[in-house]
């Protein structure tokens, strides 16, 4: 596909050296994902929502004579293959603009490459609250961190069902989850709610009943939880089977529809805050919805968050006057308002981090719904 | 500890003991690290998964089907990763080395053909019923898998105490020389030890997968390191070892989360590895190994 | 001329990587070269990322001191571990090594300090690829050294039979422990220089995988000759690059089949190349003479 891809260019440019100037712009976004290693499942659904975007803006024609065109690549989810990919697309892809990489920490180790470099980065799915947009002026991202979604989330959550002594379970060997303990205890200690106790479990981990078992014992009014899918499904289900009836209030990480897939009946009453509400209205989100039924793809947030990456960098494009290059782009981002997007109306905050509004869902009746 | 914590342990155990069974076969016969056993242990889940959701199998139709396909994976392992080194000098680190390929094969096929998601078992794929023991809560399928757990235990004890081919895997074990000379066929009974010991391996996996709802490309991490923590403790090869450590371990696990706290409870599990093999290195229960290490 | 600065840009990580993964190989093939399979590298590497990175972000000191913390840190450690480990043989000693690998990983995932899982960002890039090759240079001149030395023939003995050399009266435990340090100084330094060089560290970085890599790259470089580990590096640092160049041609998208190819070159080279990719100049010669004999 890439190679078609390549080839196309090749034609292109040798166009371009013979025809006007009006002619066909090709303007590459690398994305760094990660296919394979631990973060393989993100890496896959990122994939979908990139290309479904790319296909979507070309198609519309909205960006003139410009024509998109995606370079993925596969990160391993290490920083060593990820250094890799960015110096690849920064000096031989020759990317105007890099989606990715699918982790924080692997963010952390390529994205002072690119803002050397002068390259855009968009981030679309590194919630590390801390130290990604810090890295310079060329590095913007879309997902909201966990401390833009989480506070606001257990504040309305409170509200509706007052809870006042919270049971915490985190996974404290990755990053995303452990970031995402961090400040669901502020968030807490905030509410003034009562912390019974903490928990650990590791992400390899499938059996949490012992960790459920001694929080569930301190009667807590509330389970709040700070895991990946791949553990947050085991943990609703292990819970209502040890007996739990009560909420159980989960992050970024629960949004997804492995969950409802995964815990069946045993994910009704599980609340989640998070920065895209499936069950949105607006015309974007169910444009998006219907174009991703028609892939056959049940997008969660990792594909919906890297779809608005790639809106993002073509109404940068637009914004700049239709204009593909680096800092094109880069000055584009901060043109960026009020933009439709399946999250919301995007625009980015002074520091370059995403603004939009995070919603609380509830699962009821077997689907996601806002929370009401 | 709670009752329910009790029975939280004990259910773990049975988990690290079904998956060390079959581990530490191979270890005693070959003195061979498989490091593909955790590998297998995922396939065999994900066979089953597909008998049982793609082909319409009942699932006690399907379990049986996934293990034997372990148990021929096994043999694939032994033919192609472990036979052609036998009798090489480094062999125990060569086939630790061809045992980590076939597991990386193993791990990038399943990834291609079922994805990189976490699947599970479609629901009533066993109708499960809760109930009250001890003061705490069990499903029936917990309480079924600590049974197969035992069940499985005793009937390998059976096959190599009580078996010619037993015979023949203990004698491979002690010196596959002597057993050569005794008339042993040593291919044979060390292709037999592999395909037994995947094939317990698969039954862990499927067991595994059922019990959690949860398999997926990755699922073999959460043991493979535990899983080697269990045979050391149980001692080289010796199987009612393995049963008692994985159970051990299990109480233990879960006695750490509940007083210290799951933060705790890996660093203790590999630090009681680190000092019982500087301390005791035949293991915690010292049923004599079959030979010195 | 241009062509070349491009070329040397896409690929300036990938020869850096090339260095550090053949420092880590090296440091496990120092206790390999006395037969013992030691896998405590990874946790080496850790103390020594660890130990320059607080230096460096959070004492201000200088990058040679935390160098040469981040070097003798390790060495410090690997004698209390040393002594009580290097009396376990084989396998064994390749379990107790992985669990102090995976005890110092979680102490790291526990402590506040460090940040925990999500580890030290913001680490200054102060790491050049001379200064990784220099490293690489200086161990290989080492170990080159120690060949044909008086040190060489004991690793030999101890490698060939442990026991028979003790009868010999080489004091077998020095020698090893002396290997399991020096492997210790290569690792913490090498992970140093990666921390350093990749602007973070995290946990997760020196996990159980991490250690295996570093085995496979020694093992399939070849542990006969002191330089087998850095070809190994190399070979399989580059392997992946080359593979995201190969795939689309093949019609291959990134993905799991990249990771299948890596299995079976991995195979391929335990099963038909049992000495490593440094013994296939040999092989071939062999096999040509075969053949003219034959002829």
């Amino acid at each position: 596909m890439r190679f078609a891809g390549r080839m196309s260019l090749a034609v292109i440019v040798a166009l371009a050296f013979a025809a006007p100037a009006s002619a066909k712009q090709t303007v590459k976004i690398g994305a760094a994902l990660s296919m394979t290693g631990p973060a393989a499942a993100y890496g896959a659904n990122q994939k979908v929502g990139i290309q479904a975007a790319v296909e979507e803006i070309n198609k519309s024609g909205a960006l003139k004579d410009v024509v998109l065109e995606a370079v993925i690549e596969d990160d391993a989810s290490t920083k060593e293959q990820g250094i890799a990919v960015f110096q690849r697309f920064i000096n031989k892809d020759r990317v105007a603009a890099i989606i990715g990489p699918t982790l924080s920490n692997t963010a952390y180790a390529t994205n002072p490459l690119a803002q050397q470099a002068k390259v855009p980065v968009v981030a679309v799915s590194n919630t590390a609250p801390k130290g990604i947009t810090d890295i310079g002026d060329y590095i913007w991202r879309v997902s909201l961190t966990e401390g833009q979604v989480i506070p606001g989330a257990l504040k309305t959550l409170q509200g509706k069902l007052g809870f006042k002594k919270a049971g915490v379970l985190y996974g404290n060997d990755d990053a995303f989850t452990q970031a995402g303990y961090t400040v669901m205890k502020s968030a807490l200690a905030d509410l003034k709610i009562e912390v019974v106790a903490e928990q650990t479990f590791a992400k390899p981990d499938r059996d949490y009943n012992a960790q459920l078992t001694s929080l569930l014992a301190l009667k807590p009014d509330i389970l709040v939880v700070s895991a990946l899918i791949e553990n947050a499904s085991g943990i609703v289900a292990q819970a209502r089977q040890l007996g739990w009836t009560g909420p159980i209030f989960g992050g970024n990480g629960f949004n997804n529809p492995v969950l409802i897939k995964n815990a069946g009946p045993a994910a009704e009453g599980v609340y989640v805050g998070t920065a895209w509400n499936r069950s949105s209205t607006d015309e974007a989100n169910t444009k998006f919805l219907a174009s991703m039924k028609a892939r056959g793809v049940d997008p969660d947030q990792f594909a919906t968050q890297a779809y608005v990456g790639v809106l993002v960098v073509a109404e940068a494009i637009k914004q700049a006057g239709n204009k593909g290059g680096r800092d094109d782009i880069k000055a584009g981002f901060a043109k960026v308002m009020s933009l439709s997007t399946p999250l919301g109306k995007f625009s980015f905050l002074p520091n370059r981090d995403g603004d939009h509004t995070p919603a609380v869902q509830v699962v009821k009746d077997g689907k996601f719904q806002i929370l009401q | 500890m709670s009752g329910q914590q009790v029975i939280n342990g004990l259910f773990l155990g049975s988990i690290y003991a079904l998956f060390a069974l079959g581990y530490t076969l191979v270890f005693g016969v070959l003195d061979i690290l498989n490091l593909a056993h955790a590998a297998v242990f995922m396939l065999a889940s994900f066979v089953a998964l597909t008998l049982v959701a793609s082909a319409g199998l009942h699932i006690l139709l399907a379990l049986p089907l996934a293990v034997l396909v372990a148990g021929l994976l096994g043999l694939v392992l032994e033919r192609v990763a472990f036979r052609p080194l036998r009798g090489r000098a480094d062999s125990n680190i060569s086939g630790l080395i061809s045992s980590l390929a076939m597991a990386a094969i193993f791990e990038a096929i399943a990834h291609e053909i079922w994805g990189p998601n976490v699947a599970r078992f479609p629901f009533g794929t066993l109708t499960d019923k809760q109930l009250h023991v001890l003061g705490g809560v069990v499903s029936r399928l917990q309480l079924t898998i600590i049974g197969v757990a035992l069940g499985l235990f005793l009937v390998l004890w059976w096959l190599v105490q009580r078996t010619r081919l037993g015979r023949e895997v203990r004698a491979v074990a002690e010196s596959p020389r002597a057993a050569r000379i005794l008339g042993v066929d040593v291919d044979r009974a060390i292709a037999a030890s592999f395909f037994i010991s995947s094939a317990l391996g698969g039954a862990a996996g499927v067991l595994f997968g059922l019990a959690f709802n949860s398999v997926s490309p990755d699922m073999g991490r959460s043991v493979e390191l535990k899983g080697l923590a269990v045979i050391i403790l149980g001692g080289m090869g010796s199987m009612t070892g393995a049963v008692l450590a994985g159970f051990a371990l299990g109480l233990v696990e879960v006695f750490v989360v509940a007083h210290l706290g799951g933060s705790y409870r890996d660093a203790v599990s590999f630090a009681t590895l680190f000092l019982i093999l500087v301390l005791r290195p035949r293991g915690l229960f010292g049923a004599p190994s079959l030979r010195e290490a | 001329m241009e062509w070349l600065q491009e070329t040397y840009l896409t690929y300036q990580s990938t020869l850096g990587y090339i260095g550090l993964n053949a420092l880590l190989a090296l440091s496990v093939y120092t206790t390999l070269s006395c037969g013992q399979l030691a896998l405590s590298s990874a946790g080496f590497a850790a103390i020594g990322a660890y130990a320059a990175s607080i230096l460096t972000l959070n004492f201000g000191q200088s990058f040679p001191v935390a160098l040469l913390a981040a070097t003798a840190l390790p060495m410090l450690v690997a004698v209390p571990l040393g002594l009580p480990v290097l009396r376990i043989r084989g396998v064994f000693l390749a379990i107790a090594t992985i669990a102090f690998g995976e005890v110092v990983r979680l102490g790291l995932v526990n402590w506040d300090y460090v940040n925990g899982a999500q580890g030290l960002v913001a680490i200054p890039q102060k790491t050049s690829v001379w200064m990784i090759y220099l490293a690489v240079a200086l161990a290989l001149l080492l170990l080159a050294r120690l060949r044909g030395s008086k040190w060489g023939f004991a690793l030999e003995a101890i490698r060939e039979d442990e026991a028979a050399a003790r009868t010999m009266g080489i004091h077998t435990t020095v020698y090893k422990l002396a290997m399991l340090v020096l492997g210790a100084a290569l690792a913490g330094l090498a992970g140093a220089l990666e921390a350093h060089y990749s602007f973070m560290v995290a946990p997760n970085g020196f996990g159980f995988v991490r250690v295996v890599d570093m085995l496979v790259f020694a093992v399939v470089g070849g542990t006969v000759a002191y330089y087998g580990p850095v070809v190994g590096a190399a070979f399989l640092t580059v392997l992946p690059e080359v593979l995201r160049e190969l795939a689309p041609l093949v019609g291959i998208e990134p993905g799991p089949l990249r990771f299948l190819v890596n299995g079976v070159v991995l195979l391929s080279v335990i099963l038909f190349l049992p000495n490593g990719i440094v013994s296939l100049p040999a092989r071939l010669r062999e096999r040509r003479r075969a053949r003219s004999v034959t002829a």
